[in-house]
């Protein structure tokens, strides 16, 4: 086939390598990237998830549907159930209103049990991971509830009329559940034993769950989809997202960043492969013309580029997606030396996508720029003056945007995502056009006064404006995506660092009573542990706002009217909290209804629908309770702070018996300190969020890692763009440097001016490159990352400084051959 | 010399029907070209008929209108007005994939800046045509036409290692090897110096007495004129003399 014979020559005439790398590299990393995130997410998320304990949970007040169970069993999902509830346990005299959670085989789905002969126990030769659910008659209990009962194991407790005996210490479990709505030791106990103890009655408080989950990412989410809309007002579906938010929301930004970077990347290649194809497409017109004067029809021409083209993109698509899985399965294998994490196989999706982006970055990057040849008269042969109609820039540009735009959604299904980046693309296209244009008018009257190469520089610039404007938005937008790139990357590693800084609280004590606070405070300074503000805490529910009844309608919008609440008072606002709203109570005033402030988190507020003044009603344990709301106040709930929906006025809630909160920084060390507490405090309910702050810290290392390696790629991408740039424009410059060098000019004054105007080309690309970021950021962070906006000052030296040198230092490589060859051969090439 | 005026038949040939024995006729073809001033007649209407296996020399100034009448005889342009029959088809009848047919059937090229493609060997620039027709032989024909003109110990080298003399010779060897029924030829030996010159005319004669070939060319070489069996002189657009 002549194609693949042309195609061969081609490429080893070395007109095609630029094209074919850039496509290469552009495949290369958008697979990398969906590959490898496409893995890492499966295993997060399953690693998450162990969190959890499933992939999915419906919670509910009542059983779930059985229905689904067959259905579930037909798509080839995992399932189990559970049952908590709060129900005092005897043993002997003693009782303890203990958190029961029910299991049935095969829970947890995700992540286990961790239990062991030895209460409190800390080292890991004590602790082993359980191979299945409590046996019949059997319970697993909480090392607390020892101690608050009295017993050993071997002893029974009673939960209802049911007498289990205890084999197992509970160390860890998954779905631990939130440790502010569980104030009781947890009692594990296998769920064909519920209906012996009758605790269950109609009516009763239980939290049924139903846990499912596959390694069929598909069709768990094909059942999850069917699942939705099944659901009743009672049933909530619950993910890792929903369960743990830092996680989710750690997850949720590094796989945007992840594919900003890929998105990035293949913008790079883009413009690299536009470039390439443009250069491609000018030395083809004479061969073009060449073949139809010997006979090759319009229809010929277009077919044997054609083929070329989708040959050439079909094989440096294939090679950039095995180097794509090669670089991916690099990076997995350093993540398993390092963290020990196996990434979990790869779906075929982004195989395919990454496969078809190559093809689709070539249809539209480099097409547009071959689209006319196949319309080159024949007598060009003959008359080389004649003009050929080639496709407007606009037109191409037009069309790159519209691939920008298909590819970001495709890779990211984010249409904010790619909106941004549009925008701040055609934002850089105008500012280029406008500002190269008038930085090179103005240039015009003071390079008078400017002498030899500068002059002859500026010359050369204005003299080739079209050209030099389109250098310009390449060596620009090359320039903005890799300083946005670095920004993003920079300040996200930060804000996740900042996020679990290492002194972070690591611990919640849950459940402080009044008359023990003294002690534990004493404890705590005694091993010297600083907590962080200790708040009272005291349970609540809304019954009436404004004295109207909460409606079915706002119950289903907010949890905070479906359940008890915990709220507090505090006459100091936290560190994470912001008055959005309203007034904090050094300047808030009663009104004349004299009611007592309260302080609402502004999303609970917006989904309850409250408003500054409106009147709420609680109800105690029983006991009414009246206040006014006075501001509106948003939190991080990141901080690993307690945190509240409520916070009451000072003094407001003296007539009601709170329990204490804080939360505290252990170091490993000092883990033991805990035993200490528990021993004497059975009833304090310590939350250990250590692990799930180490779980949050090794995703941020991993994806750093990944990340890291993705910005090597894009700037090996960036400066593909740089070279395709500085290298078409070569051959005019080597044509006039030759003609130069053979009239007599000193070394000097050529180098010095092929320098100046590629350092001019540099300094004007990188000042708008910076504006370009500027806007960009603004839009990613404002839409998509939902970080905060600042200036970057030094970037704005760094970027035209940088922008200078790179492309002065590319543009010498590239024409230094000029001044040491003679004068004829350069000519000679050049024509 | 005589003068005449373009209308004037400048030849005995039939003009204005088609001979069997004519391979290219043109029945007063025109060419216009829009300029801002208006349409600018660059070709006065001419006529003329070659026969199978003649050679004609064209010969003007530059600018005279030489090239542009070239391209129109071979098909690469479309004449203003008046008909041109290649090897008795009408090219003004054809659309543009229609005369690149006729083209690709009867037509080969040398042209004055060899148009050698810089990324192929010599000897696939010589396959190249022969592989567009699809002629499965290409490269046993590319090296018998590149050993006839002597440059069998160069076809693996790429044009800008051969020396002027020897890439007009690669043109050559191009342009015969498909055995076109008509071979025309655009200043020849103009990048050339006298020797080199006078070698490369000899071989394009040679050749073509060889294959039978019908040679148009355009030339300012005097010597090179002399050897076509018919002249033509253009200026400003019309023929102003003939030598039959």
């Amino acid at each position: 086939m002549l194609a693949i014979q042309l195609l061969k020559r081609n490429w080893r005439s070395g007109e095609l390598k630029l094209l074919g790398f850039s496509l290469i590299l552009a495949v290369a990393v958008l697979s990398g990237i969906a590959i490898f995130t496409d893995r890492l997410e499966s295993t997060l998320i399953s690693e998450s998830n162990s969190v959890l304990g499933a992939d999915y949970i419906v919670r509910s007040s009542q059983p779930h549907n059985v229905e689904w169970e067959k259905t579930a069993t037909d798509a080839g999902i995992r399932q189990t159930q559970s049952a908590l509830f709060s129900s005092m346990v005897f043993a002997g005299d003693e009782m303890h209103l203990a958190s029961v959670k029910a299991v049935a085989e095969g829970y947890p789905l995700r992540g286990k049990f961790e239990i062991s002969r030895v209460p409190f126990a800390m080292n890991s030769s004590d602790i082993e991971i359980a191979k299945a659910i409590p046996a019949p008659s059997e319970a697993w209990v909480d090392s607390r509830l020892l101690p608050l009962l009295k017993i050993n194991l071997g002893d029974k407790v009673a939960v209802g009329e049911y007498e289990l005996t205890v084999t197992q210490v509970l160390i860890r479990e998954p779905d631990s559940a939130s440790p502010f709505s569980m104030t009781g030791a947890r009692l594990i106990m296998n769920i064909d034993d519920l209906p012996k103890t009758h605790v269950v009655q109609p009516g009763s408080r239980v939290d049924y769950q139903w846990l499912v989950a596959s390694d069929e990412v598909q069709q768990l989410k094909q059942f999850i989809d069917q699942l939705k809309p099944q659901l009743n007002k009672h049933q909530r579906l619950v993910d890792i997202n929903s369960a743990q938010e830092r996680v989710g929301r750690t997850l949720q930004t590094s796989k945007q960043f992840l594919l900003l970077s890929a998105v990035i990347a293949v913008l790079l290649a883009g413009v690299a492969i536009a470039i390439a194809a443009r250069q491609f497409s000018g030395r083809h017109t004479d061969q073009v013309a060449l073949m139809k004067s010997l006979g090759a029809s319009a229809t010929r021409i277009r077919s044997l580029y054609f083929s070329q083209m989708f040959l050439l993109g079909g094989i440096s698509s294939l090679l950039g997606l095995v180097l794509g899985s090669f670089l991916q399965q690099l990076i997995a294998v350093s993540l398993q030396e390092a963290y020990q994490i196996r990434l979990g196989p790869s779906s075929v999706y982004p195989y395919a996508l990454s496969f078809l982006s190559g093809l689709m970055c070539l249809v539209f990057f480099a097409l547009p720029a071959l689209w006319h040849l196949p319309t080159v008269p024949p007598l060009k042969i003959l008359r080389r003056e004649l003009t050929v109609n080639t496709t407007q820039v606009w037109m191409q540009a037009a069309l790159a945007l519209f691939a920008v735009l298909t590819l970001v959604i495709l890779f990211s299904r984010d249409l904010e995502l790619a909106l941004s980046i549009s925008s701040a693309l055609l934002a850089v296209i105008v500012a280029t056009l406008v500002i190269a244009f008038g930085l090179l008018v103005l240039s015009k009257k003071w390079v008078v006064n400017l002498g030899g190469f500068w002059r002859l520089a500026f010359a050369n610039l204005q003299r080739n404006r079209g050209q030099s404007l389109i250098q310009i938005l390449v060596f620009a937008v090359a320039i903005m995506l890799l300083f946005t790139l670095t920004i993003v990357r920079t300040s996200l590693i930060e804000e996740w660092k900042v996020q679990v800084p290492d002194d972070a609280p690591n611990h919640f004590l849950v459940n402080i009573p009044p008359d023990e606070l003294p002690h534990v405070q004493a404890l705590l300074k005694e091993s010297q542990v600083r907590p962080e503000p200790i708040y009272p805490m005291m349970r609540a529910r809304l019954t009436l706002i404004n004295n109207v009844e909460t409606t079915e309608e706002q119950r289903s919008t907010s949890n905070a009217l479906r359940r008890e609440l915990n709220v507090t008072w505090s006459d100091k606002l936290a560190a994470d909290n912001k008055i959005l709203k309203g007034q904090w109570w050094d300047t808030w005033q009663r009104n004349e209804s004299d009611l007592p402030g309260v302080s609402v988190e502004i999303e609970t507020a917006t989904d309850i629908g409250l408003k500054l003044g409106d009147k709420l009603q609680f109800s105690f344990g029983g006991l009414e309770m009246h206040a006014q709301v006075a501001s509106f106040r948003s939190l991080d709930w990141r901080s690993m702070r307690p945190n509240f929906f409520f916070i009451f006025e000072p003094g407001s809630l003296d007539g009601y018996s709170p329990t204490y909160i804080t939360s505290i920084y252990l170091p490993a060390e000092q883990k033991s300190f805990i035993n200490t507490l528990l021993h004497d405090h059975p009833t304090i309910l310590v939350m250990e969020l250590d692990r799930i702050i180490e779980q949050i810290r090794s995703i941020v290392n991993q994806v750093s890692d990944g990340v890291l390696l993705v910005l090597w790629l894009t700037l090996i991408g960036g400066c593909l763009v740089l070279f395709a740039a500085v290298m078409g424009s070569i051959a005019a410059r080597k044509q006039q440097a030759g003609l130069l060098r053979a009239l007599g000019s000193p070394r000097q004054l050529i180098v010095g001016s092929i320098c100046a105007e590629f350092a001019i080309l540099g300094f004007l690309a990188g000042f708008i490159a910076i504006l370009g970021t500027e806007i960009l950021l603004i839009c990613l962070q404002t839409f998509v990352l939902e970080t905060p906006i600042q200036p970057h000052y030094l970037f704005w030296l760094i970027s035209p400084v940088s922008g200078a040198l790179f492309v002065t230092l590319l543009g010498y490589l590239g024409c230094r051959r000029v001044v040491t060859t003679p004068p004829a051969i350069v000519l000679r090439e050049a024509t | 010399m005589s003068v005449l005026s373009s209308q004037v038949p400048f030849s005995n040939t039939v003009h204005n029907t088609t001979s069997l024995a004519s391979m290219v006729q043109a029945n007063a073809v025109t060419k216009h070209v829009p300029t801002q001033e208006g349409e600018l007649l660059i070709l006065h209407p001419i006529s003329l008929s070659v026969n199978a296996g003649e050679s004609l020399a064209i010969t003007g100034a530059s600018g005279s209108g030489k090239s542009t009448l070239l391209g129109i005889l071979a098909g690469l342009d479309v004449p203003s007005s008046g008909e041109v029959i290649l090897h008795g088809t009408n090219l003004s009848q054809l659309d543009e994939e229609g005369r690149a047919a006729v083209r690709a059937q009867n037509v080969g090229f040398i042209f004055q800046s060899f148009q050698l493609l810089p990324g192929l060997t010599a000897l696939e620039n010589v396959m190249l045509p022969l592989e567009l027709r699809g002629d499965k032989l290409a490269q046993v024909k590319a090296k018998e036409f590149l050993n006839r003109v002597g440059l069998d110990a160069r076809l693996h080298h790429y044009p800008q290692q051969l020396s002027g003399g020897e890439q007009q010779r690669v043109a050559i060897a191009r342009a015969f090897a498909s055995e076109p029924r008509i071979l025309f030829a655009d200043e020849p030996t103009g990048n050339l110096d006298s020797t080199t010159g006078a070698r490369i005319i000899e071989l394009l004669f040679e050749l073509n007495r060889a294959q039978g070939t019908t040679l148009i060319l355009i030339t300012h070489e005097e010597r090179l004129a002399q050897l076509c069996q018919r002249r033509i002189e253009i200026a400003a657009g019309a023929i102003v003399s003939r030598r039959e």
